[in-house]
Protein backbone atom coordinates (compact mmCIF):
# COMPACT_ATOMS: atom_id res chain seq x y z
CA UNK A 1 0.00 0.00 0.00
CA UNK A 2 1.42 3.38 -0.94
CA UNK A 3 1.79 6.14 1.63
CA UNK A 4 -1.06 8.14 0.07
CA UNK A 5 -3.34 5.11 0.28
CA UNK A 6 -2.26 4.58 3.88
CA UNK A 7 -3.13 8.17 4.74
CA UNK A 8 -6.48 7.88 2.95
CA UNK A 9 -7.30 4.64 4.75
CA UNK A 10 -6.41 6.23 8.09
CA UNK A 11 -8.65 9.20 7.34
CA UNK A 12 -11.55 6.92 6.43
CA UNK A 13 -11.00 4.89 9.61
CA UNK A 14 -10.94 8.07 11.70
CA UNK A 15 -14.16 9.29 10.09
CA UNK A 16 -15.86 5.95 10.72
CA UNK A 17 -14.70 6.06 14.33
CA UNK A 18 -16.15 9.54 14.78
CA UNK A 19 -19.40 8.45 13.17
CA UNK A 20 -19.61 5.42 15.47
CA UNK A 21 -19.14 7.75 18.42
CA UNK A 22 -22.11 9.80 17.29
CA UNK A 23 -20.04 12.63 15.86
CA UNK A 24 -20.40 13.99 12.33
CA UNK A 25 -18.20 16.25 10.29
CA UNK A 26 -21.07 18.78 10.09
CA UNK A 27 -22.17 19.48 13.65
CA UNK A 28 -25.53 21.17 14.08
CA UNK A 29 -25.25 24.94 13.79
CA UNK A 30 -26.14 27.22 16.68
CA UNK A 31 -29.01 29.60 16.14
CA UNK A 32 -27.85 32.47 13.92
CA UNK A 33 -27.01 35.64 15.78
CA UNK A 34 -29.19 38.69 15.38
CA UNK A 35 -28.01 41.04 12.63
CA UNK A 36 -25.44 43.55 13.76
CA UNK A 37 -26.25 47.25 13.52
CA UNK A 38 -24.12 47.47 10.39
CA UNK A 39 -26.04 44.54 8.87
CA UNK A 40 -29.37 46.10 9.88
CA UNK A 41 -28.31 49.33 8.16
CA UNK A 42 -27.26 47.37 5.06
CA UNK A 43 -30.57 45.47 5.02
CA UNK A 44 -32.46 48.79 5.24
CA UNK A 45 -30.36 50.21 2.41
CA UNK A 46 -30.66 47.07 0.30
CA UNK A 47 -26.89 46.64 0.21
CA UNK A 48 -26.39 43.56 2.37
CA UNK A 49 -23.36 41.67 1.10
CA UNK A 50 -23.68 38.11 -0.14
CA UNK A 51 -21.15 37.06 2.48
CA UNK A 52 -22.65 38.96 5.42
CA UNK A 53 -23.57 36.48 8.20
CA UNK A 54 -27.13 37.82 8.28
CA UNK A 55 -27.48 36.96 4.60
CA UNK A 56 -25.73 33.59 4.77
CA UNK A 57 -27.77 32.54 7.80
CA UNK A 58 -31.15 33.47 6.34
CA UNK A 59 -33.52 30.48 6.13
CA UNK A 60 -33.73 29.18 2.55
CA UNK A 61 -34.86 25.93 0.91
CA UNK A 62 -32.01 23.49 0.44
CA UNK A 63 -30.61 23.73 -3.11
CA UNK A 64 -30.98 20.61 -5.30
CA UNK A 65 -27.21 20.35 -5.84
CA UNK A 66 -23.91 21.88 -4.85
CA UNK A 67 -21.64 23.08 -7.63
CA UNK A 68 -18.61 23.30 -5.36
CA UNK A 69 -15.87 21.54 -7.31
CA UNK A 70 -13.31 22.01 -10.03
CA UNK A 71 -14.85 21.61 -13.49
CA UNK A 72 -13.40 21.22 -16.95
CA UNK A 73 -15.12 21.32 -20.32
CA UNK A 74 -15.84 17.83 -21.68
CA UNK A 75 -14.16 17.36 -25.06
CA UNK A 76 -14.43 13.56 -25.13
CA UNK A 77 -17.07 13.59 -27.86
CA UNK A 78 -15.64 16.49 -29.86
CA UNK A 79 -12.18 18.08 -29.45
CA UNK A 80 -13.76 21.38 -30.44
CA UNK A 81 -16.54 21.20 -27.86
CA UNK A 82 -14.96 24.12 -25.99
CA UNK A 83 -15.88 26.40 -28.90
CA UNK A 84 -19.18 28.20 -29.27
CA UNK A 85 -18.89 28.71 -33.02
CA UNK A 86 -20.01 25.15 -33.72
CA UNK A 87 -23.20 24.76 -35.77
CA UNK A 88 -26.03 25.44 -35.66
CA UNK A 89 -25.26 29.13 -35.59
CA UNK A 90 -27.94 31.82 -35.71
CA UNK A 91 -28.18 34.18 -38.65
CA UNK A 92 -25.61 36.88 -38.03
CA UNK A 93 -26.24 40.56 -38.57
CA UNK A 94 -24.32 42.31 -41.33
CA UNK A 95 -21.81 43.71 -38.84
CA UNK A 96 -21.12 40.35 -37.23
CA UNK A 97 -21.05 38.56 -40.58
CA UNK A 98 -18.37 40.97 -41.76
CA UNK A 99 -16.18 40.05 -38.79
CA UNK A 100 -16.92 36.36 -39.33
CA UNK A 101 -15.98 36.50 -43.00
CA UNK A 102 -12.86 38.56 -42.38
CA UNK A 103 -11.66 36.19 -39.68
CA UNK A 104 -12.20 33.18 -41.94
CA UNK A 105 -10.33 34.86 -44.78
CA UNK A 106 -7.30 35.41 -42.55
CA UNK A 107 -7.66 31.94 -41.03
CA UNK A 108 -7.39 30.45 -44.52
CA UNK A 109 -4.17 32.42 -44.94
CA UNK A 110 -2.79 31.01 -41.69
CA UNK A 111 -3.19 34.29 -39.86
CA UNK A 112 -4.84 35.12 -36.55
CA UNK A 113 -7.55 37.81 -36.66
CA UNK A 114 -8.02 40.09 -33.64
CA UNK A 115 -6.83 37.60 -31.03
CA UNK A 116 -7.75 39.95 -28.21
CA UNK A 117 -7.57 37.21 -25.59
CA UNK A 118 -4.01 36.51 -26.63
CA UNK A 119 -3.31 40.22 -26.06
CA UNK A 120 -4.55 39.85 -22.46
CA UNK A 121 -8.11 41.11 -22.91
CA UNK A 122 -10.50 39.00 -20.78
CA UNK A 123 -12.16 36.02 -22.41
CA UNK A 124 -15.52 37.10 -20.96
CA UNK A 125 -18.83 35.28 -21.07
CA UNK A 126 -19.61 32.82 -22.46
CA UNK A 127 -16.06 31.86 -23.48
CA UNK A 128 -14.67 31.94 -19.95
CA UNK A 129 -16.87 28.97 -19.05
CA UNK A 130 -15.35 26.72 -21.70
CA UNK A 131 -11.81 28.07 -21.84
CA UNK A 132 -9.46 25.12 -21.90
CA UNK A 133 -8.57 25.58 -18.24
CA UNK A 134 -10.17 24.18 -15.07
CA UNK A 135 -12.70 26.34 -13.25
CA UNK A 136 -13.24 26.28 -9.50
CA UNK A 137 -16.80 26.85 -8.30
CA UNK A 138 -17.57 27.55 -4.67
CA UNK A 139 -21.24 27.52 -3.73
CA UNK A 140 -22.57 29.42 -0.73
CA UNK A 141 -26.27 29.85 0.08
CA UNK A 142 -26.20 33.40 -1.28
CA UNK A 143 -23.83 33.19 -4.23
CA UNK A 144 -21.66 30.94 -6.34
CA UNK A 145 -18.10 32.12 -6.82
CA UNK A 146 -16.51 30.90 -10.03
CA UNK A 147 -12.79 31.35 -10.52
CA UNK A 148 -11.36 30.29 -13.83
CA UNK A 149 -7.89 28.85 -14.00
CA UNK A 150 -7.61 31.12 -17.02
CA UNK A 151 -6.28 34.44 -15.72
CA UNK A 152 -8.17 33.80 -12.47
CA UNK A 153 -11.18 35.49 -14.05
CA UNK A 154 -13.91 35.80 -11.42
CA UNK A 155 -17.60 35.37 -12.03
CA UNK A 156 -20.18 35.68 -9.24
CA UNK A 157 -23.72 34.34 -9.51
CA UNK A 158 -25.89 35.90 -6.80
CA UNK A 159 -28.56 33.67 -5.29
CA UNK A 160 -29.81 35.94 -2.52
CA UNK A 161 -32.84 37.29 -4.33
CA UNK A 162 -31.35 40.57 -5.48
CA UNK A 163 -32.39 42.09 -8.80
CA UNK A 164 -30.14 43.20 -11.65
CA UNK A 165 -28.45 46.56 -11.18
CA UNK A 166 -30.04 49.35 -13.21
CA UNK A 167 -28.31 49.61 -16.56
CA UNK A 168 -27.66 53.32 -16.04
CA UNK A 169 -25.41 52.62 -13.08
CA UNK A 170 -24.13 49.12 -13.77
CA UNK A 171 -20.39 48.78 -14.24
CA UNK A 172 -20.13 46.83 -17.45
CA UNK A 173 -17.77 43.87 -17.41
CA UNK A 174 -16.73 40.98 -19.64
CA UNK A 175 -18.36 38.36 -17.42
CA UNK A 176 -21.44 40.52 -16.81
CA UNK A 177 -23.76 40.56 -13.81
CA UNK A 178 -25.30 37.17 -13.00
CA UNK A 179 -28.42 36.53 -10.94
CA UNK A 180 -29.35 32.93 -10.23
CA UNK A 181 -32.55 31.24 -9.12
CA UNK A 182 -33.24 27.60 -8.28
CA UNK A 183 -36.08 26.21 -10.40
CA UNK A 184 -36.87 22.58 -9.62
CA UNK A 185 -33.71 20.58 -10.19
CA UNK A 186 -32.04 23.34 -12.18
CA UNK A 187 -30.21 26.55 -11.49
CA UNK A 188 -31.27 29.29 -13.91
CA UNK A 189 -28.79 32.15 -14.27
CA UNK A 190 -29.56 35.42 -16.02
CA UNK A 191 -26.58 37.54 -17.08
CA UNK A 192 -26.47 41.07 -18.52
CA UNK A 193 -24.28 44.16 -18.21
CA UNK A 194 -21.54 43.24 -20.65
CA UNK A 195 -18.80 45.31 -22.19
CA UNK A 196 -19.01 45.38 -25.95
CA UNK A 197 -15.43 46.15 -26.89
CA UNK A 198 -12.80 43.44 -27.39
CA UNK A 199 -15.51 40.94 -26.42
CA UNK A 200 -16.06 37.85 -28.55
CA UNK A 201 -18.50 34.98 -28.57
CA UNK A 202 -15.63 32.99 -30.02
CA UNK A 203 -12.27 33.36 -31.69
CA UNK A 204 -9.54 31.06 -32.99
CA UNK A 205 -11.30 30.41 -36.28
CA UNK A 206 -14.54 32.27 -36.87
CA UNK A 207 -14.61 35.50 -34.87
CA UNK A 208 -18.10 36.47 -33.74
CA UNK A 209 -18.39 39.66 -31.70
CA UNK A 210 -20.39 40.12 -28.49
CA UNK A 211 -21.92 43.47 -27.59
CA UNK A 212 -23.46 45.42 -24.74
CA UNK A 213 -26.90 43.99 -25.54
CA UNK A 214 -25.71 40.43 -24.98
CA UNK A 215 -28.09 38.58 -22.68
CA UNK A 216 -27.32 35.05 -21.53
CA UNK A 217 -29.66 32.65 -19.74
CA UNK A 218 -28.01 29.46 -18.49
CA UNK A 219 -29.71 26.38 -17.13
CA UNK A 220 -27.34 24.41 -14.91
CA UNK A 221 -28.14 20.76 -14.21
CA UNK A 222 -26.22 17.79 -12.80
CA UNK A 223 -25.96 14.69 -15.00
CA UNK A 224 -24.29 11.28 -14.76
CA UNK A 225 -24.77 11.03 -11.00
CA UNK A 226 -23.06 14.35 -10.43
CA UNK A 227 -19.94 13.42 -12.38
CA UNK A 228 -20.87 15.95 -15.01
CA UNK A 229 -22.39 19.39 -15.08
CA UNK A 230 -24.50 20.41 -18.05
CA UNK A 231 -25.15 24.02 -18.94
CA UNK A 232 -27.68 24.99 -21.59
CA UNK A 233 -26.91 28.48 -22.89
CA UNK A 234 -29.56 30.64 -24.53
CA UNK A 235 -28.00 33.84 -25.82
CA UNK A 236 -29.37 36.91 -27.56
CA UNK A 237 -27.63 39.98 -28.92
CA UNK A 238 -29.71 41.78 -31.56
CA UNK A 239 -26.71 43.79 -32.70
CA UNK A 240 -24.90 40.61 -33.76
CA UNK A 241 -27.42 37.84 -34.51
CA UNK A 242 -31.10 37.21 -34.96
CA UNK A 243 -33.17 35.43 -32.33
CA UNK A 244 -31.77 32.96 -29.83
CA UNK A 245 -28.38 31.27 -30.08
CA UNK A 246 -28.53 28.00 -28.15
CA UNK A 247 -25.59 25.86 -27.11
CA UNK A 248 -25.28 23.07 -24.54
CA UNK A 249 -21.95 22.20 -22.94
CA UNK A 250 -20.93 19.50 -20.51
CA UNK A 251 -18.23 19.76 -17.89
CA UNK A 252 -16.39 16.99 -16.03
CA UNK A 253 -15.84 17.07 -12.30
CA UNK A 254 -12.07 17.22 -11.78
CA UNK A 255 -10.53 16.13 -8.48
CA UNK A 256 -6.84 15.91 -9.30
CA UNK A 257 -6.11 19.47 -10.39
CA UNK A 258 -6.45 22.79 -8.60
CA UNK A 259 -6.43 26.19 -10.21
CA UNK A 260 -3.34 28.33 -9.74
CA UNK A 261 -2.44 32.01 -9.88
CA UNK A 262 -2.38 32.90 -13.58
CA UNK A 263 -1.80 36.44 -14.79
CA UNK A 264 -1.21 38.05 -18.15
CA UNK A 265 1.93 39.84 -16.99
CA UNK A 266 3.32 42.77 -18.96
CA UNK A 267 6.33 40.79 -20.16
CA UNK A 268 4.44 37.64 -21.07
CA UNK A 269 3.89 38.29 -24.74
CA UNK A 270 7.42 39.60 -25.18
CA UNK A 271 8.45 35.97 -24.80
CA UNK A 272 5.36 34.29 -26.22
CA UNK A 273 6.44 35.39 -29.64
CA UNK A 274 3.53 33.98 -31.59
CA UNK A 275 1.33 36.67 -30.06
CA UNK A 276 3.44 39.41 -31.62
CA UNK A 277 4.39 37.61 -34.83
CA UNK A 278 3.49 38.63 -38.36
CA UNK A 279 0.66 36.08 -38.23
CA UNK A 280 -1.37 38.50 -36.09
CA UNK A 281 -3.91 40.82 -37.76
CA UNK A 282 -5.60 43.53 -35.71
CA UNK A 283 -7.08 46.06 -38.15
CA UNK B 1 31.28 20.64 -32.13
CA UNK B 2 27.73 21.69 -32.23
CA UNK B 3 25.67 19.84 -34.74
CA UNK B 4 23.04 21.91 -36.40
CA UNK B 5 19.91 20.22 -37.59
CA UNK B 6 16.90 22.02 -38.91
CA UNK B 7 14.44 19.71 -40.49
CA UNK B 8 10.88 20.28 -41.54
CA UNK B 9 8.83 17.14 -41.71
CA UNK B 10 5.18 16.54 -42.32
CA UNK B 11 3.33 15.23 -39.30
CA UNK B 12 -0.25 14.07 -39.27
CA UNK B 13 -1.59 14.01 -35.76
CA UNK B 14 -4.69 14.96 -33.91
CA UNK B 15 -3.50 17.70 -31.62
CA UNK B 16 -5.49 18.26 -28.47
CA UNK B 17 -5.75 21.89 -27.43
CA UNK B 18 -3.20 22.87 -24.83
CA UNK B 19 -3.74 25.17 -21.92
CA UNK B 20 -2.96 28.42 -23.68
CA UNK B 21 -3.85 32.08 -23.40
CA UNK B 22 -3.85 32.77 -27.10
CA UNK B 23 -4.98 31.36 -30.40
CA UNK B 24 -2.86 28.42 -31.62
CA UNK B 25 -3.78 29.22 -35.21
CA UNK B 26 -0.42 30.95 -35.70
CA UNK B 27 1.36 27.59 -35.56
CA UNK B 28 1.70 25.19 -38.45
CA UNK B 29 0.83 21.89 -36.82
CA UNK B 30 1.81 19.99 -39.96
CA UNK B 31 5.45 20.98 -39.67
CA UNK B 32 8.15 20.23 -37.17
CA UNK B 33 11.43 22.07 -36.74
CA UNK B 34 14.25 20.53 -34.72
CA UNK B 35 16.40 23.05 -32.89
CA UNK B 36 19.82 21.96 -31.66
CA UNK B 37 21.18 24.73 -29.51
CA UNK B 38 21.79 26.27 -26.12
CA UNK B 39 19.26 27.40 -23.54
CA UNK B 40 19.33 31.20 -23.26
CA UNK B 41 16.49 31.49 -20.74
CA UNK B 42 13.87 29.24 -19.20
CA UNK B 43 10.85 30.70 -17.47
CA UNK B 44 8.69 28.42 -15.31
CA UNK B 45 5.41 30.31 -15.03
CA UNK B 46 1.70 30.55 -15.79
CA UNK B 47 -0.07 30.70 -18.14
CA UNK B 48 2.85 29.43 -20.21
CA UNK B 49 6.29 28.13 -19.53
CA UNK B 50 8.70 29.28 -22.21
CA UNK B 51 12.23 28.56 -23.35
CA UNK B 52 14.53 30.73 -25.42
CA UNK B 53 17.01 28.63 -27.37
CA UNK B 54 20.00 30.02 -29.22
CA UNK B 55 20.77 28.16 -32.43
CA UNK B 56 23.26 29.01 -35.17
CA UNK B 57 21.76 30.99 -38.03
CA UNK B 58 21.15 28.68 -40.97
CA UNK B 59 22.54 31.27 -43.41
CA UNK B 60 25.42 32.61 -41.34
CA UNK B 61 26.57 30.10 -38.75
CA UNK B 62 28.74 32.69 -37.03
CA UNK B 63 25.50 34.30 -35.82
CA UNK B 64 22.96 33.03 -33.33
CA UNK B 65 19.18 33.09 -33.72
CA UNK B 66 17.03 33.10 -30.59
CA UNK B 67 13.98 30.88 -30.93
CA UNK B 68 11.03 31.38 -28.62
CA UNK B 69 9.44 28.08 -27.58
CA UNK B 70 6.01 28.12 -25.93
CA UNK B 71 4.87 25.39 -23.57
CA UNK B 72 1.81 24.68 -21.49
CA UNK B 73 1.32 25.44 -17.80
CA UNK B 74 3.73 24.01 -15.20
CA UNK B 75 0.73 22.20 -13.70
CA UNK B 76 0.89 19.71 -16.54
CA UNK B 77 4.63 19.77 -17.12
CA UNK B 78 5.16 18.58 -13.53
CA UNK B 79 3.07 15.52 -14.32
CA UNK B 80 5.31 14.80 -17.27
CA UNK B 81 8.44 14.85 -15.10
CA UNK B 82 9.48 18.47 -15.49
CA UNK B 83 10.99 20.61 -12.72
CA UNK B 84 11.74 24.29 -12.59
CA UNK B 85 15.48 23.56 -12.67
CA UNK B 86 15.45 20.83 -15.28
CA UNK B 87 17.28 23.13 -17.67
CA UNK B 88 19.26 26.31 -17.14
CA UNK B 89 20.99 28.87 -19.35
CA UNK B 90 23.95 27.31 -21.11
CA UNK B 91 22.52 23.79 -21.27
CA UNK B 92 22.70 22.00 -24.61
CA UNK B 93 19.26 20.86 -25.76
CA UNK B 94 17.45 19.56 -28.80
CA UNK B 95 13.94 20.95 -29.02
CA UNK B 96 11.25 20.03 -31.55
CA UNK B 97 8.57 22.64 -32.24
CA UNK B 98 5.65 23.34 -34.54
CA UNK B 99 6.76 26.70 -36.02
CA UNK B 100 4.71 29.83 -36.58
CA UNK B 101 3.51 30.14 -40.14
CA UNK B 102 5.24 33.49 -40.69
CA UNK B 103 8.71 31.96 -40.69
CA UNK B 104 9.79 33.87 -37.59
CA UNK B 105 11.90 32.00 -35.00
CA UNK B 106 8.99 30.98 -32.81
CA UNK B 107 7.17 27.73 -32.20
CA UNK B 108 5.04 25.69 -29.89
CA UNK B 109 6.71 22.86 -28.01
CA UNK B 110 6.57 19.25 -29.13
CA UNK B 111 9.46 17.57 -27.31
CA UNK B 112 12.93 18.18 -25.89
CA UNK B 113 16.00 15.98 -25.50
CA UNK B 114 18.49 16.88 -22.79
CA UNK B 115 22.26 16.44 -23.01
CA UNK B 116 22.02 13.26 -20.92
CA UNK B 117 19.58 11.73 -23.40
CA UNK B 118 16.38 12.18 -21.41
CA UNK B 119 13.42 13.04 -23.60
CA UNK B 120 10.66 15.29 -22.28
CA UNK B 121 7.13 15.88 -23.48
CA UNK B 122 4.16 17.87 -22.29
CA UNK B 123 1.60 15.88 -20.37
CA UNK B 124 -1.08 14.67 -22.77
CA UNK B 125 -4.30 16.58 -22.16
CA UNK B 126 -6.26 14.23 -19.92
CA UNK B 127 -8.44 17.03 -18.65
CA UNK B 128 -11.56 17.40 -20.67
CA UNK B 129 -12.32 13.72 -20.76
CA UNK B 130 -14.81 11.91 -18.52
CA UNK B 131 -12.10 9.80 -16.87
CA UNK B 132 -10.71 12.98 -15.37
CA UNK B 133 -12.63 12.86 -12.13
Amino acid sequence: MTSSKTIRAAAVAAALSLAAAGCTTAPSQPAPPAPSQAEADAIAAGTLSALAPANLNKARPAPPFDLTSNWFIDVSQDPKAWHFYLPPLPKLTAAAQKEYDTSMKYDAEGKVYKDDIGQCWPAGMPLIMTRYWPMAMIQKPTAIYMISGFMNSVRIVYLDGRKHTDLDVIVRTYNGESIGEWQGNELVVDTIGFRGDHHWMDQDGPAIPAGEKLHIVERFRMVNDGKQLEIEFTMTDPDHWEGEWKSTKRFNRVVDVDIQEVSCLPDLNAHIKSTTSKTQVFQ
Amino acid sequence: MKKVLWSAVMAVALVAPALAHHSPAAFDRTKKVTLVGTVKEFRWQNPHTWIEVEVPDEKDKSKQVVWGVELTSPTYLIRAGWKSNIIKPGDKVTVVVNPVRSGEPSGIFVSMTLADGRELFERPARLGTPESK
